[in-house]
Parts: C-alpha cells; sequence; structure tokens
C-alpha cells in the first residue's frame, strides 16, 4: 500500500514538474527581450526625483548653510547625480516633508537634516537608511 | 466679576476657534476662482448606493466606476477592499481595486481648485475625510458630486444621504485631516482635466500591469494626444500592441518613440524584439546594437536581447 502509494506520488510530482516546466517556457520566452512600460516610468520619475533634489540644493539658503559648514556645492551635486532611481525617489519624498524655508526650529530642522545628508553621503554618519556613502 | 471672566474666556475661546482654524483652499477658490471654473456644477446622474456599517469604501467606489460606466456593487468590492479588523478600507487598495475593474485610477494633487475642475470636466472626486479630529480620528469615504461657489458650498453622495450639502470650510476641514487625499477612477481613454503627465502615465503603466491590454492601449494613446512626445506612453503603446500581437502596430510606436528619444534603451530595444519576431534579423541586430551601445540600467536587457536575435538569426540562417 505504502509502496503503491509513493509511486502514485513520485509519478504525479513528475508530471507536475514537467507540466511547470511546460507552462512556464512559452511565458518566459513572451516577455523576453521586452522592456515592460513600469520600467521606463519609474526610470523617468527618477530623472524628475533627481532635478528636484538638485533644485533644492541650489537654493541660496541651502547654500549658504552648505558652505557654512564647509560642504562644496559641488561634492553634493556630483553624488545627486550618482543615486540609484530608488534612493533619488526617497530623498524626494523626504524633502517634500520639509518645512519650506523659514527661521528658529524649522531652520534649525532644516539645517540638521541638510547636514545629516550630506555626511551621510560623505560617508561620516549613517542616519538615513536611504543613503549610501560615497567612500 | 466672575461671570465678566467666564465670558471673556468664551470670548477668547472663539475668537481663538475662528483665528486658529484656517481653510486656505477654500478661501483661495472664493476669493479668486480660477478663470476655467464655472460658479457651480452638479453630477446628478451620479448614481447612489447608502453604505452599510463601515462599508464607506465599497461605497463610494462602486458609484465612481458605475459613473465610469463599470456596472459594479459595494458587494462586489467588499471582499476586495473591506479590512474587518480596522473597520474600513485603505487608501492604496481603493486605487488598486479600481485598476482590477479595468479603470485608471488617478489620486489627484492635494488641491481644491483641482477638485472643483474634475467635477466641472464631468468626473466624480472620491475624498477620504476625517470627519472628527487628529486625535479622534473618524474616518470616511464620500463622494463630491458637486459644488456652488456663491453658496460657499460641495455636494456629495455620503453614508446614507444621497445628497449631503456642506458648507465648503467644513468640508475642507474634514478634508484636509486627510491631505487633501482625493482620487478619480476614469474609463478606458479619458484623461482627468487636470492630470499632471508624468503621475498620469504611472497610473496607466499601473493598469496595464494588470488589466488587458485594449483598455491600457487607448489610455496611453489619449495620453499622446495630450503630451505627444511622452516617452513612457510611447513604449506604453508598443507594449500593448505587441501583447496583442499587433507587431506593425508596435513596430510604429517604437520607431517614433527612438525617434524622439534616441537615448532610449527601452525603445531600441522593444524595436529589436518586434523586428525579430518579423524575422527581420538584419535590422533588428542593428537596433539592438544601438540599444547596447547606450549603457544604463538597462543595459543587461539590451545585451540578452541582442544575443537572443543573434541566435535566432543564425539559426534561420542554418535552416535556409
Amino acid at each position: 500500500m505504502t509502496q503503491q502509494y509513493s509511486r502514485f506520488m513520485r509519478w504525479t510530482s513528475r508530471m507536475l514538474m514537467a507540466s511547470m516546466l511546460a507552462m512556464s517556457l512559452p511565458l518566459q520566452s513572451a516577455s523576453a527581450g521586452i522592456v515592460e512600460t513600469d520600467q521606463v516610468v519609474s526610470h523617468e520619475l527618477a530623472g524628475q526625483d533627481r532635478a528636484r533634489i538638485s533644485a533644492f540644493l541650489e537654493r541660496e539658503d541651502v547654500l549658504a548653510r552648505l558652505q557654512q559648514q564647509g560642504v562644496s556645492a559641488g561634492e553634493a551635486q556630483a553624488r545627486v547625480s550618482a543615486l540609484t532611481d530608488e534612493e533619488a525617489h526617497n530623498i524626494a519624498g523626504k524633502l517634500d516633508q520639509l518645512p519650506a524655508g523659514g527661521e528658529s526650529i524649522l531652520g534649525i530642522l532644516l539645517t540638521i537634516f541638510i547636514i545629516l545628508l550630506i555626511t551621510d553621503i560623505l560617508g561620516l554618519t549613517k542616519v538615513f537608511s536611504f543613503t549610501r556613502s560615497v567612500r | 466679576m466672575a461671570i465678566r471672566n467666564a465670558r471673556l474666556s468664551v470670548g477668547v475661546f472663539i475668537l481663538c476657534l475662528t483665528a486658529c482654524a484656517n481653510t486656505p483652499q477654500t478661501r483661495l477658490v472664493l476669493g479668486s476662482p480660477a478663470a476655467t471654473l464655472p460658479r457651480h456644477a452638479e453630477l446628478t446622474e451620479v448614481p447612489f448606493f447608502a453604505q452599510e456599517a463601515f462599508q464607506c469604501g465599497p461605497a463610494s467606489l462602486a458609484m465612481t466606476l458605475n459613473a465610469a460606466a463599470i456596472a459594479v456593487t459595494p458587494e462586489t468590492l467588499k471582499p476586495e477592499l473591506y479590512l474587518p479588523d480596522r473597520h474600513g478600507s485603505l487608501q492604496v487598495e481603493m486605487l488598486a481595486a479600481t485598476r482590477r475593474h479595468g479603470a485608471t485610477a488617478y489620486q489627484l494633487a492635494p488641491e481644491l481648485n483641482d477638485m472643483l475642475h474634475e467635477i466641472a470636466a464631468g468626473t466624480p472626486v472620491v475624498v477620504l475625510q476625517n470627519l472628527a479630529f487628529g486625535w479622534y480620528p473618524v474616518w470616511h469615504y464620500a463622494v463630491v458630486i458637486g459644488y456652488d461657489l456663491d453658496r460657499a458650498e460641495i455636494i456629495l453622495r455620503s453614508g446614507l444621504e444621497r445628497r449631503q450639502i456642506l458648507p465648503m470650510t467644513t468640508f475642507e476641514y474634514t478634508w484636509a485631516r486627510s491631505n487633501y487625499w482625493a482620487m478619480v477612477a476614469l474609463p478606458p481613454g479619458k484623461i482627468p482635466a487636470t492630470a499632471e503627465e508624468a503621475s498620469f502615465i504611472a497610473a496607466v503603466s499601473a493598469l496595464e500591469r494588470i488589466s488587458d491590454p485594449e483598455r491600457a492601449q487607448s489610455t496611453y494613446l489619449a495620453a499622446l494626444d495630450r503630451w505627444p512626445k511622452n516617452l513612457s506612453a510611447q513604449i506604453g503603446v508598443g507594449n500593448t500592441a505587441y501583447r496583442l500581437h499587433d507587431l506593425v502596430r508596435a513596430e510604429t510606436a517604437f520607431r517614433q518613440a527612438a525617434q524622439d528619444h534616441p537615448d532610449s534603451v527601452a525603445a531600441f530595444n522593444n524595436l529589436a524584439q518586434t523586428l525579430a519576431d518579423q524575422s527581420r534579423y538584419e535590422a533588428a541586430v542593428e537596433a539592438a546594437r544601438r540599444a547596447v551601445s547606450l549603457g544604463g540600467p538597462l543595459s543587461q536587457t539590451a545585451q540578452e536581447t541582442l544575443a537572443d536575435i543573434e541566435r535566432r538569426m543564425k539559426h534561420s540562417l542554418n535552416k535556409e
């Protein structure tokens, strides 16, 4: 009984394997060689995100703070172009949550955010999960 | 004295309520309305489904989908949307369920002005409201079907009310607490009046992933009417045509994309694949080489396509 059962199982599993293989083959050849639309979309969106981060780093108040801290604008910009699509999207998302300027506490928070972002990028700190150090 | 103090404090409290409270978007829309916006509009033909307990998500979505000529009842949507533990439906699932039923789900920019423009263009808008406070939230989905600038009112299909009229300020208070979350469900081929190019194309490509290719294709084509050079929409037309085995149309779309965007790996790679499927191997190899030469994050796909086409070409030569 058990032998019969195991033979039955072996036969079933073989049939299953064969049919799964057969099913996967045509599917693969149908999609191979075509770049899906959503891949193109995410690449385009990442380009926009990068442009937004660059624009943020070019703002005068941001530039002034960077310079106070001894970080050159060139260094920061060079790194923006090296971000992966996903990283650029993450940072752009964080920028949306930032207060749009202002002084006092908001200003201080902004400064801290920028400094940590840049020092993360330079590999001196590791506060944000989405940054990847240059070193 | 005590009475006067009490009166004073009540006065201060009321003053604070009016001063602290602000409805900036209402002020903007009423103060300087866009010239393109009619003074009032109401979509009376939007059907009404009264909600069962906690079922505002399925009911709201059913109303908008029916307005988009997609026949569906709240009962059908309930298992796709409703989370029994949370007595509600998540925003992302509202968008996902819309796509499952073949409509384009587009989240509007968080602007009252945009929402009113959609109504004026004939599209009802699903909104998320918090009817109570930030610290005691009562979340609620409803469908905005009309407005009246002269009377400063918003008209909704909401809960058990077929025609709920809210003062615009009250509506903004409740809506602002969801960060002005609003979405529309559109039939194939239609674009929201206020659509932003990149976000809308992303919404169509999300639909393409799960729906039949015809629906996505007609929407990509409509998008190209508005933004003729959009790369993703061009690729989208090509990919949907390819999936429908319309290789001639796919080739035309990819050629146009390659011409408008000579640095797009996707355009050349997909063109190569389409040519190879028509056994035009020399032209296919040329396009595939171009794709490989462009590099970038898709370069591995391009290399695989090239290798595959060269193999197929050799195979067909051997046969001859």
